[in-house]
């Protein structure tokens, strides 16, 4: 931003400031509609979990227990679908609300109206999507993947379905559409593209890659939609469609998708890692390229996903090849966090032990996603629990240890309270162990050839399943104690002071805690940039 | 107008002009791609 700019002068749309249900319904207050959209995620989260605990119920023990296979596989499906759509994608869209104009020293975000809409379409999504639990033929069964032929038998929940993914597209674009135009026209007067904090970049390359994306999305539910009812045989092969085609446009979405889970925490880790041992970021730069790259190759190694449909040798190659070195990028982050770590003066509050534990076990899901990555040994792990274990472990220890280390990072800044430490500490511990009592023993039965997406399985695979249901209670248990802790919190303790964390530098910690209802209404003077957009 | 009346409303236009253009690009690309399959579909 080369001119000048004071946000001295009001903007209408920002200032009002309604009371009562009219405050949310309403709202075009960033930091509002930050909020809901994390009690969303939240409230998503525990819904998506407890389909989870229903299915850990089921496979406690072999045969069939409590729930008929089609449930099962409705339980599956839902469960995918809520926790990426609804839990995952919303607390991102959170956490930019409520930080993105706080660190880049602007008022709120550019396009408030549409922020407000972009997250009162989710509440109908996803109404419409629980709703098909109750509608004759029962919730979607095919999987979040909903390859055909088999998504074209969903009964009556198939449209449903199909409109409620238009609308989380939908409300995904339109809120990447506001990232980027915030960042690209919101920034404080020198805060200049590479001084802004690492989960700003993250979010920004994430938003293009949303833009990108979920309208390939879009198009290829649409495509499902009319070979269901109008007579189109995209994916029919009787009809001279090709089922296999279908694969290859869900998974140019899907993978970087993937990407979109995972960038925002590999950005709030770059955030933490450095306050918590007291340096700066190691390599800011490099992290900046190495997340775009990342986005980049994500495009390019789709068929990853479907080495088993077969395919020419050559691609095959191709596919192997691009995504082993998706492993550079990583591995540049992975040594520039540890680097950041080396003769620091660490410390372990619970945002460092997220962050920590994140680094670790995202790096196990990115060790199997290598041995997945490799043709001959995909051809083994495929549609096994090796697979469900590979992206549980960057799913749940990366990306939601990520969400949960921002919660714990900029708490204290929201509510101006600092937390329960003691209890925050034991809900991390309690969550460290049993993700990995849930998710570990998953590869052994991988390996041993148990497959993935059954209610019942072979007698051998009993005890691992019990080992790993345990874990699932006692993970899914230790997660009430963060709405306990956020809600003790925002009803008071003690003052958490305007720089909650001794080590924190970014333009969000020059603000009071809790910040204003207008983040920045005049510009951070250049003292104030250079003091808090230090790296 | 003051000097910062001015930055301020050459900011609104700024905004305006970037979130059209990014309206276009997502509109087109969502758009795009389902005409584009419905009228191969058609062939």
């Amino acid at each position: 931003m080369a001119e000048v700019l004071t946000h001295a002068e009001p903007h209408d749309e920002h200032d009002h400031k309604p009371h009562g249900w009219r405050r949310w319904v309403y709202s075009t207050n960033h930091k509002d509609i930050g909020t809901m959209y994390l009690v969303f995620a939240c409230l998503m989260f525990f819904i998506g979990g407890g389909a989870a605990m229903l299915i850990r119920l089921e496979l406690f023990s072999p045969g069939l227990q409590f729930f008929d296979p089609q449930f099962f596989n409705s339980l599956t499906t839902m469960h995918a679908l809520i926790m990426i759509f609804g839990a995952i994608m919303p607390a991102w869209t959170g956490l930019a609300n409520w930080m993105i104009p706080m660190q880049l020293g602007a008022p709120d975000m550019a396009l408030p109206r549409l922020n407000n809409l972009s997250f009162w379409i989710l509440p109908f999504a996803f109404t419409l999507l629980l709703s098909t639990f109750f509608v004759p033929g029962g919730a979607p069964a095919g999987g979040w993947t909903m390859y055909p032929p088999l998504i074209l038998q969903t009964g009556a929940a198939f449209p449903m379905l199909i409109f409620a993914v238009h609308l989380m597209g939908a409300s995904s674009i339109l809120g990447a559409i506001n990232v980027i135009v915030t960042i690209m026209n919101m920034r404080a007067p020198g805060i200049t593209l590479l001084r802004m904090p690492l989960f700003v970049w993250t979010w920004l390359i994430t938003a293009y890659l949303l833009i990108a994306v979920m309208p390939v999305l879009a198009g290829a539910v649409t495509m499902l939609l009319t070979d269901h009812f109008f007579g189109t045989t995209f994916f029919t092969a009787a009809g001279g469609g090709d089922p296999v085609m279908f694969q290859h446009i869900f998974w140019f979405f899907g993978h970087p998708e993937v990407y979109i889970l995972i960038l925002p925490a590999f950005g709030i880790v770059s955030e933490i890692i450095p306050t918590f041992s007291r340096k700066p970021l190691f390599g800011y730069e490099a992290m900046v390229y190495a997340t775009a790259s990342i986005a980049f190759l994500s495009f390019i190694v789709w068929a990853h996903h479907m080495f088993t449909v077969g395919m020419p040798l050559a691609a095959q190659l191709f596919f192997m090849l691009s995504t082993m070195l998706i492993a550079v990028p990583t591995g540049v982050k992975v040594f520039n966090w540890t680097a950041t770590m080396w003769k620091g003066s660490l410390s372990f509050e619970p945002p460092m032990l997220f962050a920590l534990a994140f680094l670790f076990l995202f790096t196990i899901g990115g060790f199997s996603g290598l041995m997945l990555a490799m043709v001959p040994a995909d051809y083994q792990y495929q549609d096994t629990y090796f697979v469900v274990a590979h992206f549980h472990y960057v799913l749940v220890p990366g990306t939601i240890f990520g969400i949960m280390a921002g919660v714990y990072y900029w708490l204290p800044k929201w509510t101006g309270h600092m937390y329960d430490l003691k209890l925050a500490r034991w809900h991390f511990w309690l969550s460290a162990i049993f993700v990995n009592v849930l998710f570990f023993p998953q590869h052994f039965l991988g390996l041993a050839g148990m497959p993935r997406r059954i209610p019942d399985y072979a007698v051998q695979f009993t005890d691992w399943n019990r080992v790993s249901s345990i874990g699932g209670f006692g993970f899914g248990l230790a997660q009430l104690l963060l709405p306990y802790i956020v809600w003790k919190c925002v009803r008071g303790g003690v003052p958490a002071g305007d720089r909650a964390w001794e080590g924190a530098h970014g333009l969000e910690w020059e603000l009071s805690s809790p910040p204003p209802f207008h983040s920045w209404t005049t510009p951070p003077s250049d003292a104030v940039i250079a003091r808090g957009a230090e790296h | 107008m003051s000097t910062t009346g001015v930055a301020a409303t050459e900011q609104r236009r700024r905004v305006r002009r970037s979130a059209l253009l990014w309206a276009l690009i997502a509109a087109a690309f969502y758009l795009g791609f389902i005409i584009m399959a419905l009228l191969r579909g058609a062939k």
